[in-house]
């Protein structure tokens, strides 16, 4: 029943990555080396982050919030960015559309991210008897972070790879940016600070992942019309 | 310089990846393995004990736990005989893989007799027993503070464990004390139960797993005993060597779950009112005027419920003068209890010359204070490997004992032991006071040759007075302190307090280890920590994956729409384009 269980999880958790690559033109193209290459650049980037994290942060005995400590990660947090940076424009990419390196750079990131996060704690405690909802959230919230890195991947190629976009929408696109890239330290905030429980956290990521989603669509869809 | 750079960066980065990834998934596993545990209700248990006596199997023989959960011996109506489930008796439910929870409020002890009778299988039995009964629930009242409820599961109680202590019982049994969250359980199970659906993998439920090994035989199970001597004085020119009174107790425990046996009344009550009497004659012997003409004797036993066979190697280690020099020995067992009556039991008979005179002396202080004491004789029957007092452990080598005790009758082999229902709530401070003065100003009494004058050695008020506060603490410690013998390590804390606390009252103290011979062998492996995980139905996770398809699925026909256009989802299906869809 157990494997069973895991199963399911591991579908809910890793299949929508393998849906967006064969669903989206990205199979067509073979981009499947761009995300690799992105997978890989995420490693990278998180080993970084592990080592900021280990010199600059306390370690905390106790579970609650600490508004500096908190400040502190997130400012690590950005070296996401800077990763995603490294891995939009100085990574050389076989020559696909910039429409499409976005989306498989961020399906990469994320993919990465959910194999790195989610895949060990699934293989541990999925196949345990207790039943809790806990993994199934999880592989919403994998969702969720599918949708948010290709968000942010897609906001990056407007901020870092086109170059004539309306002046008017560089203010938006680098706020949305901003709170995209602080999405992790949001949340972080939501569970700890506020004690919101795992189910309520996980709804509101979905939601503002396709609201985030939806805004950097919109606003994509506004810097190709000029260049079209 | 940039691509040397970017070359040497890429020998790097393999070996930086495998490091980084090997400490994500070292962080991740741990992070997972606390996650873990937040989600399963752990409860501690007791598990029933198991023992061959004379190579026949007793108790619980298994440990090792992994089933599902169930209230009922005959939630589907399993051919009880119950008469209300003889409807549907054909369809008796195989119980063979499942874990009965019983709370003992509503235990039909009649149907668990029958059960266990027949030797029907089960998977595992918890019994749930109230948590008056847990010895680490001990408030600091020092009364007897129960309720008469209490005293009717207290009943029951006693009669389950000589059921399961006599029972061969092929499947574990633990005990474990109700609490919110096992409640919580319970009740979920339960309400499972009158949907009257088996619990199985099926239909979901609690699964109880203990992961304990294979009991293991404890191999020459060692008792130690505990002797204080206080010795008298001398008058210079007497060469006689001074006669000796001894005061007996023993300590250790039995019952159905070794991890529960704290014996308050059997015999914790006796140790403390012995450790009472030991500290009040200290006092008077350390001032040589005030020191009697008699060595006194302190015995702290083991083996009790074996027979006393703690005290029979005791009494086997005395040398021949220590031997015929003891007058009289006076064992004291359960005198804890709010009872206004206590019995002598001897087995020499009542009209014996000693027996008279130490029975007079007790009666004698008993009128003063108000208590009610009897004589009982029973003959020992030498063939009879059964001994059923300690004193007669004297009696076999001719020595006159008695036994002070609050139990009329004398108690069947491992009955009135110290086991489950015996604690501290059941145990009556003031009792053991009375009785401590009763022994203590009967022994003052025949030692200063006041018989039957009417002084007060152990005055209330007085520096002599007996310590309630004293006898509190140690009846507290007793109460919370397991002391089945085969279970007491050589050096375990309890027998070196005790051995201090002897120390400090008596002039030498001497410990004494043996190994307990007789027919017994235990096993151990008598506490362990039961799981309870909350599992999912194999239907539920048929529903899920339905679901998780369904979305997928929905997913893709949503991205192809998106940026393919309708027609290549349709052309993915490879269905002729239908003109409706064209048209749309």
């Amino acid at each position: 029943m157990t494997v069973f269980h895991f199963f399911n999880c591991a579908i809910l958790t890793f299949g929508p990555h393998a849906v967006y690559y064969s669903a989206t033109p990205l199979s067509e193209y073979d981009t499947l080396g761009t995300s690799i290459k992105a997978a890989v650049v995420y490693l990278g980037t998180t080993l970084v982050k592990l080592v900021c994290l280990a010199t600059f942060l306390k370690v905390s005995e106790s579970d609650s919030f600490d508004p500096y400590q908190e400040l502190l990660k997130a400012l690590i947090g950005f070296i996401d960015v800077a990763g995603l940076y490294f891995a939009l424009t100085q990574l050389t990419h076989r020559n696909i559309s910039q429409n499409h390196k976005f989306q498989a750079v961020g399906l990469g990131w994320a993919f990465a991210d959910s194999v790195l996060h989610r895949l060990a704690p699934l293989w541990v405690g999925a196949r345990g008897l207790e039943f809790t909802w806990d993994y199934i959230l999880q592989g919403l919230e994998a969702n969720a972070n599918l949708v948010l890195s290709i968000s942010l991947a897609a906001l990056g190629s407007l901020m870092w790879l086109r170059k004539n976009k309306p002046k008017t929408l560089i203010p938006i696109i680098y706020t949305c940016a901003g709170i995209v890239a602080t999405m992790p330290s949001i949340t972080s905030y939501l569970r700890r600070g506020l004690g919101w429980q795992l189910p309520k956290v996980v709804g509101f990521e979905l939601f503002t992942s396709l609201v985030m989603a939806f805004i950097s669509w919109q606003l994509f869809a506004a810097c190709q019309r000029p260049s079209s | 310089m940039g691509s040397s750079e970017r070359k040497s960066a890429g020998v790097l980065e393999p070996t930086m990846y495998t490091a980084s990834m090997m400490a994500m998934v070292v962080l991740i596993v741990l992070a997972a393995c606390a996650d873990l545990c937040n989600g399963v209700t752990v409860v501690d248990v007791y598990r029933l004990v198991q023992y061959d006596l004379a190579g026949v199997p007793f108790g619980s023989r298994f440990a090792s736990l992994n089933h599902h959960a169930a209230s009922s011996l005959f939630s589907s109506g399993a051919g009880s005989g119950s008469g209300s489930g003889g409807g549907n008796s054909a369809a008796a439910a195989d119980l063979s893989r499942t874990v009965l929870i019983l709370p003992l409020r509503e235990l039909n002890l009649a149907l668990i007799r029958e059960y266990i009778g027949q030797r029907k299988i089960l998977g595992g039995l918890l019994l749930l027993l109230p948590s008056i009964f847990n010895p680490k629930n001990v408030d600091n009242t020092g009364e007897a503070d129960h309720t008469p409820a209490e005293d009717v599961s207290r009943d029951i109680l006693v009669e389950l464990e000589q059921l399961l202590i006599h029972a061969n019982i092929p499947y574990p049994v633990y005990f474990a004390f109700e609490h919110d969250d096992i409640n919580a359980v319970l009740v979920d199970v339960k309400r499972n139960d009158v949907t009257g659906q088996p619990a199985t993998a099926t239909t979901g439920g609690y699964k109880l797993v203990v992961a304990a090994p294979e009991p293991r035989k404890i191999g020459s199970p060692a008792i130690t005993n505990i002797q204080g001597w206080l010795p008298g004085l001398k008058a210079d020119a007497d060469s006689n060597q001074l006669p000796t009174i001894a005061i007996v107790a023993s300590y250790d425990t039995f019952g159905a779950a070794p991890a529960l046996s704290v014996g308050s009344d059997s015999n914790g009550s006796g140790v403390v009112a012995l450790l009472e009497i030991a500290r009040l004659f200290s006092i008077l012997y350390s001032n040589p005027r005030t020191r009697g003409r008699y060595n006194l004797l302190f015995g702290l036993t083991s083996g009790g419920p074996y027979n006393y066979n703690g005290t029979y190697k005791w009494l086997r280690s005395f040398d021949q003068r220590l031997r015929e020099s003891i007058d009289y020995a006076i064992c004291l067992n359960s005198i804890g209890s709010s009872g206004d009556k206590l019995w002598v039991h001897v087995s020499k008979p009542p009209e014996n010359a000693y027996i008279k005179q130490i029975f007079e002396g007790i009666s004698s202080v008993a009128e003063e204070l108000g208590l009610e004491v009897g004589l009982k004789h029973k003959k020992i029957n030498i063939s009879n490997p059964r001994v059923a007092w300690e004193h007669e452990q004297f009696s076999r080598i001719r020595v006159t004992a008695a036994t002070l005790s609050e139990l009329s009758v004398a108690p069947e082999l491992l009955e009135s032991t110290g086991g489950l229902s015996d604690n501290r709530h059941f145990v009556n401070e003031a009792s053991v006071v009375r009785s401590v003065k009763l022994v203590a100003e009967s022994l003052a009494r025949h030692i200063y040759n006041q018989d039957g004058k009417n002084i007060n050695v152990f005055a209330d008020d007085s520096s002599l007075a007996v310590n309630p506060s004293y006898i509190r603490s140690w009846l507290n410690l007793l109460s919370t302190t397991p002391r089945v013998a085969p279970f007491l390590t050589k050096n375990d804390p309890l027998i070196m307090a005790l051995k201090k606390e002897l120390t400090e009252h008596t002039v030498e103290v001497n410990v004494q280890h043996e190994v307990l011979d007789g027919l017994f062998t235990f096993y151990d492996s008598t506490s362990s920590q039961l799981h309870i995980y909350q599992v999912a139905s194999v239907t539920f996770d048929l529903l899920l994956l339905l679901v998780l398809g369904s979305y997928l699925i929905i997913l893709f026909s949503f991205l192809v729409v998106t940026t393919r256009g309708l027609d290549d989802l349709i052309s993915i299906f490879r269905r002729p384009p239908s003109r409706k869809v064209k048209t749309a």
